[in-house]
């Protein structure tokens, strides 16, 4: 799930894995693992606070409803050191969860390795066609779908009225007109120190991807078959020339900055504009954490495109899936049904997550945050689906780029040498 | 007079010295103090005045005391168990000459070079082979093992530093074997038993990556997994939980060196019998 | 702990005879607790615990660094024997050997400052009354005892570019170019910030285990060096080093091991800023090369690089090591 950096590092510290693996033998069983029938108590991972304590209470007396006898158990995982544990938990028949949600980014890495089951079978029955089709494609290998969509978000932008109108500005159409307000924003703010009229951190570059896919751009696109870097491409020059602009003369956050706690500076009336998912009204209007007194002057509105339509924004959300290690496949599969029905999907809508399936999408409602919601994802997109992409991100190539871009470094420069580790690394991984 | 007065400076610069060390760590309880909105501001907060202990509540209900029970037995677990076998280890080390001594040495010297963090995966599949999974003896296995080398090292060093003709003597005053040793070495070697002990619970109680991929069930979490929880707690991660979680993690291992700090001073005094 | 002045040598003239043990420890060899199976029978539940819990896993590194072993093969598929594959794509990538250069300076200095500080706060402990003794022991503990997670975080606060406590306090006093620096855009700053606080973390350490050994230098030893007419710094050199130098051996050789592997507060500052490629050390670099992507064949035989790059720049110790088991 491309939003989980908060405090990252901290876990991945957890994974410094010098090494590796034993098998131990314990491998090629994978699908000979014996199976149990009859009622039993299976274990459902779900990650991070995007499935609310009543969602799962529902979801547990409903499994157990519809399968007497039987028990769910659902643990609580955090995003930070999933991988690490995925790795280890699915590789063992005694350990490991009968149902993982793993991020949509995430997906790929387990689908090719055959730690999921294969439910290719089940898909027409959890809805087929209707269930968003990005994420299908996310959690598929080889034509057969390994992990089904679970909810999906993407970002929208935030913006403080008061500063608009004081500035005489009104909500942008297009993406000329967001880069001018965020300027202006900035220029009329200018007594504010470290003011965004538009905040952009060094780091962010999975906001700045926006920019990048609206000028037509991409990270890496495939020629011959092969993957190799495409940031030099005249599209994505064009895009990433906008992100500089951006930097320079509408940004004021820190130039090495993450995104992490944008409350923060949003608060402090250092922000006027931030792209940013969904929940985080919910920060802004807890007492603790936000400022609840400021909500009421912010108002949503959908990236806006060069073409007027809403501007490809990454997409983010998560997949779920089957460990081919459990066994008690048949009752996985029957909560892996019961999480993709329109009962517990119309929840996530409620809690302001796009659902599964796209014919739900209505479910979220009609304020100005769910109609930003829809907007947002209706056009949203995902990193290259280049095999070793991971090891990209692994890298921090792009966060080197868009630090060097925010620190006025010579764009067309500091693409050549980001195209190259990019070509580099997704040759590798081949 | 010229004594005393360097004294008092020495005494004031070291306890300038703790101040600067400790600053992290007022902050920390300081933030847990705060309302999250609070902790990062334009305005820093040096003293939570009109603070908030609605962080310590938060934390107390979330299942802090299981975890510290878990923590608790592990620890005890891994340290008692890395000093009586490190302790022997330094005994056959520095009393005895036999074949293997060296390379022994040696090797435990190149085991604590290894990375062996990132042996995590293996140790995982090695553990699950023995169902060792979700125990307490497989996690404590693991703690002794990366104990060991040092504690064996610094061990030896204080073993060798006991004469054997002190342990001799008492037995020529009639003490048995057994009676001399207790009497008469294992006082002089309390300052490092107790050093070694500090270590390794420290190591231990703070575990993290080890622990994650052992313990994989939520009811056997330890006190780091636990806290790890509030970085997802919310929308946001919920720092003064956090914080206030650290706060209560160090709590027993102060107590602990209160305790046994008595012990790592008492070599001052003993070491004068030597004479 | 007076056995150095057994062990080495060179340092036995400077001990004052009753220090030594020297003389009837070298008879040793006539003692009867010396022969037969006891030695190995206090060995055993030791190595029974490290083959135990490390045998297996050691080997399954050794074999995996010749082979083209990933997630795949993590999850069941025959791992593909590759012979020196993985070597030869570490080494021959020019950037490992300017990581690996900027890693052993990193270790170095870092590591000199922790045995300076350490040893002098150590020093500054036994020289102290009770009380102000205890408080410093204590914050030295709590920095220690600070949960990582904790720790690091605050250090981060500290050093936030718009939030931070260190630039608040600088654009106050009248730096108003402090207002939104950032500590880790460049890449000394970035190198002095993430060695403050490996400092503050490792020096606590260095110092109760020093203190520890200080505990055992008797003190009318240093009185009588003192009546000789040695002065506070020779007394140190002369006196006190030779007694701790087996603690200060294993103390220094150990920062020098885990400096060297330093990875959670590089990899925590990195996602908090900087430019990774410019402040990647040998464990984040490796980390990011292998084992964030799952090269686990890769990650092991970089595993054995870095054992070899420690055993070479801790060689000094390891040959003092053998010369005192040869002396002995």
């Amino acid at each position: 799930m491309a939003r989980t950096r908060v405090l990252t590092a901290l876990f991945a510290a957890a994974s410094l894995a010098m090494t590796a693996c034993g098998d131990g033998g314990g491998g090629n069983e994978a699908d000979e693992v014996p199976q149990q029938s009859g009622p039993a108590t299976i274990r459902l991972w779900l990650n991070g606070p995007d499935t609310p304590e009543p969602m799962r209470q529902w979801l547990k007396a409903e499994f157990e409803k519809r399968n007497p006898g039987s028990k769910l158990v659902i643990e609580e995982q955090q995003w930070e050191g999933l991988v690490d544990k995925l790795t280890t938990s699915l590789g063992s028949a005694k350990e490991t969860p009968d149902v993982v949600e793993v991020g949509n980014t995430q997906a790929a890495t387990f689908t090719t390795v055959g730690a999921f089951e294969d439910i290719t079978d089940l898909v027409p029955k959890l809805g087929g066609d209707d269930l968003l089709p990005s994420f299908v494609e996310a959690g598929s290998a080889d034509g057969k779908v390994y992990a089904v969509p679970l909810y999906a978000g993407s970002a929208y932008v935030f913006y403080r009225k008061d500063l608009f109108a004081k500035s005489g500005l009104d909500v942008p159409k297009t993406m000329e007109e967001f880069v001018a307000a965020a300027k202006k924003l900035k220029q009329d703010n200018a007594n504010v120190s470290g003011f965004s009229g538009f905040w952009l951190p060094g780091q962010d570059w999975r906001d700045g991807a926006a920019f990048l896919w609206d000028a037509g751009g991409d990270f890496a696109v495939q020629e011959n078959g092969k993957w190799v870097g495409a940031l030099s491409k005249p599209e994505s020059q064009r895009g990433l020339q906008l992100v500089s602009e951006i930097f320079q003369e509408a940004s004021g956050a820190p130039r090495d900055g993450n995104e992490a706690q944008p409350e923060v500076p949003f608060c402090a009336g250092k922000v006027a504009m931030a792209l940013r998912p969904g929940w985080f009204r919910g920060s802004l209007a807890d007492k603790e954490i936000g400022c609840p007194e400021m909500l009421k002057k912010i108002g949503v509105f959908p990236l806006p495109g060069s073409d007027g339509e809403p501007a490809p924004v990454l997409l983010g959300g998560s997949n779920i899936a089957i460990s081919a290690k459990s066994s008690h496949k048949e009752l996985a599969r029957k909560l892996v049904e019961l999480i993709l029905s329109d009962e517990f999907q119309t929840q996530y809508a409620e809690n302001g997550l796009t659902p599964a399936k796209l014919s739900l999408a209505d479910k979220l409602g009609d304020d100005e945050f769910a109609k930003a919601t829809a907007e947002a994802v209706s056009n949203a997109k995902l990193t290259p689906a280049a095999q070793g992409w991971a090891s990209v991100e692994g890298a921090r190539i792009l966060e080197d780029l868009f630090v060097g871009i925010a620190q006025g470094g010579d764009v067309a420069a500091l693409a050549k040498k980001a195209d190259e580790e990019i070509t580099k690394q997704l040759a590798s991984s081949e | 007079m010229i004594r005393s007065s360097r004294r008092w400076v020495l005494s004031t610069a070291a306890v300038l010295l703790a101040a600067l060390w400790a600053f992290p760590v007022y902050w920390m309880i300081n933030s847990s103090f705060l309302p999250q909105n609070r902790i990062r501001a334009e305005e820093p907060t040096f003293v939570p005045v009109d603070g908030t202990v609605a962080a310590y509540e938060r934390v107390f209900d979330s299942g802090f005391f299981s975890a510290l029970k878990m923590s608790a037995v592990v620890t005890l677990i891994t340290v008692g168990v890395a000093l009586v076998l490190a302790f022997l280890a330094a005994l056959a080390l520095s009393r005895f000459r036999f074949r293997g001594r060296r390379s022994f040495l040696v090797a435990v010297l190149v085991i604590q070079m290894i990375p062996a963090e990132g042996l995590f995966i293996s140790q995982f599949k090695q553990l699950d082979a023995w169902d060792m999974l979700n125990t307490v003896g497989g996690l404590s296995l693991l703690y002794v093992a990366t104990l060991l080398p040092f504690t064996i090292w610094l061990l030896r060093g204080f073993v060798a530093g006991v004469p054997l003709e002190l342990e001799e003597a008492a037995m020529v005053d009639g003490c048995s074997r057994t009676q001399a040793f207790l009497r008469v070495t294992l006082p002089l070697l309390a300052p490092g038993l107790a050093a070694a002990a500090v270590y390794g619970v420290l190591q231990a109680w703070n575990e993290f990556s080890l622990a994650l991929v052992v313990m994989t069930r939520p009811e056997n979490m330890t006190l780091p997994l636990w806290l790890r929880t509030f970085t997802e707690a919310n929308r946001t991660s919920d720092w003064a939980g956090i914080m206030a979680g650290s706060a209560l993690i160090a709590v027993p291992v102060i107590v602990f060196f209160l305790i046994v700090q008595r012990r790592m001073t008492a070599g001052l005094v003993s070491g004068a019998v030597k004479g | 702990m007076s056995a150095p002045a057994a062990t080495v040598p060179d340092e036995r003239a400077t001990l004052p005879p009753e220090q030594g043990g020297a003389a009837p420890r070298g008879r040793q060899g006539r003692d009867p607790r010396r022969r037969g199976l006891l030695p190995y029978a206090f060995l055993l539940p030791t190595l029974v615990v490290l083959l135990a819990a490390l045998g297996f896993p050691l080997a399954r590194q050794i074999v995996m660094s010749f082979q083209e072993y990933g997630l795949a093969q993590q999850f069941g598929r025959e791992p593909e024997w590759v012979g020196l594959d993985n070597y030869e794509q570490l080494l021959t990538d020019g950037y490992l050997w300017t990581v690996l250069a900027r890693s052993v300076l990193f270790c170095l200095a870092v590591s000199a400052v922790c045995m300076v500080v350490g040893i002098a706060l150590a020093m500054l402990m036994t020289r102290i009354g009770r009380l102000p003794r205890l408080i410093l022991q204590v914050a030295l503990l709590l920095a220690w005892a600070m949960p990582h997670l904790a720790s690091l975080t605050v250090w981060q606060w500290l050093f936030d570019a718009q939030f931070g406590v260190i630039n608040w306090l600088l654009t106050t006093l009248g730096l108003d170019g402090f207002a939104g620096h950032s500590w880790l855009l460049n890449q000394l700053s970035f190198f002095v910030v993430a060695g403050i606080v490996v400092v503050w973390m490792s020096v606590p350490f260095v110092a109760f285990t020093v203190y520890a050994g200080l505990t055992q230098v008797p003190a009318d030893v240093l009185e009588a060096a003192e009546l000789d007419g040695a002065g506070g710094w020779q007394r140190f050199r002369m006196v006190t080093v030779p007694i701790i130098r087996p603690v200060l051996l294993i103390v220094g050789l150990l920062q020098i091991i885990w400096n060297l592997k330093v990875f959670t507060q590089i990899f925590v500052l990195q996602d908090a800023g900087g430019i990774t490629r410019e402040t990647n050390l040998i464990g984040t670099y490796i980390y990011r090369l292998g084992i964030g992507e799952g090269r686990f064949g890769l990650a092991a035989a970089a595993s054995w690089f870095i054992l070899l790059v420690t055993v070479g720049l801790s060689l000094y110790y390891v040959r003092v090591l053998l010369k005192e088991e040869a002396a002995s």
